[in-house]
């Protein structure tokens, strides 16, 4: 299935569109999600660190998906670096 | 919750507002307002800033924000009236970034809260600041990591001063 997956913060940078869609197997955790965007990122936007990949979340509009968790079908997502509001 | 106000606020459709906050907050029944007004400096880490762009998640931050208005009420056992309001968008120094302002009874409660939701905005809220030097570079805070695994690593290393 394909996910969506809005981009914020230092991650804008890796797509101008302000997002990135994959090619997710059914089934998947967020945590095997995470793998698929850092493989996608180091092709498609090298100067954005690994690291920094591994230290973000993700989330629907709702709440914070961790990484346990099955990634939901046909729902857009959204992957959050460290926050640094205030 | 009755009485929690939750806001994210475009830069280019206005500012944050105080007055409204502390309005807000008043009650009959409350002898206590605290507030924290968070503004953009001029400065971070030894480098001149000009100023600070936010970027936040807006639906899951106000659904944060309204998570932390709950979690201020029970903390607090008192009734608790709450304003949480952030700035999105391009700010120059002395902008105000962050408004909490909290309405209860007695003075300790009011503090508690105010510091309670602060605290929560800045370590657990979608929101991203980047900022911008004197000299054109531009950088984007390390910040807190809410992906749990990452937070059981990092929270006991760091005493968070941020």
């Amino acid at each position: 299935m394909k996910t969506r997956i809005a981009l914020f913060g230092a991650l804008r940078e890796a797509d101008a569109s302000g997002a990135v869609e994959l090619e997710v197997p059914a089934g998947s955790t967020i945590a095997e999600l995470r793998e698929l965007l850092v493989t996608h990122l180091a092709a498609h936007a090298p100067l954005v660190s690994a690291g920094l990949v591994r230290r973000c979340a993700f989330a629907t509009d709702e709440e914070i998906l961790h990484n346990h968790r099955p990634v939901p079908e046909g729902v857009a997502l959204a992957v959050l670096p460290p926050v640094s509001g205030g | 919750m009755d009485g929690l106000h939750v806001a994210v606020v475009e830069r280019g459709e206005g500012a944050l507002d105080v007055a409204a906050a502390l309005e807000f907050v008043a009650d009959p029944r409350f002898g206590g307002i605290a507030s924290f007004i968070g503004r953009v400096r001029d400065h971070n880490v030894g480098r001149s800033v000009t100023g600070i762009s936010y970027d936040l998640f807006v639906p899951l931050a106000l659904n944060r924000f309204r998570a932390i208005g709950e979690r201020a009420l029970m903390e607090v056992g008192a009734p608790l009236k709450l304003w949480i309001a952030h700035a999105k968008g391009r700010l120059a120094i002395g902008d105000i970034a962050v408004v909490v302002a909290a309405g209860t009874p007695h003075r300790d409660e009011a503090f508690r809260a105010c510091r309670l939701a602060i605290e929560a905005v800045k370590h657990e809220a979608p929101i991203w600041k980047q900022e911008h030097y004197v000299d054109g570079d531009s950088a984007w805070s390390e910040g807190c990591s809410l992906c749990e695994e990452d937070r059981a690593h990092t929270h006991a290393a760091h005493g968070h001063g941020h």
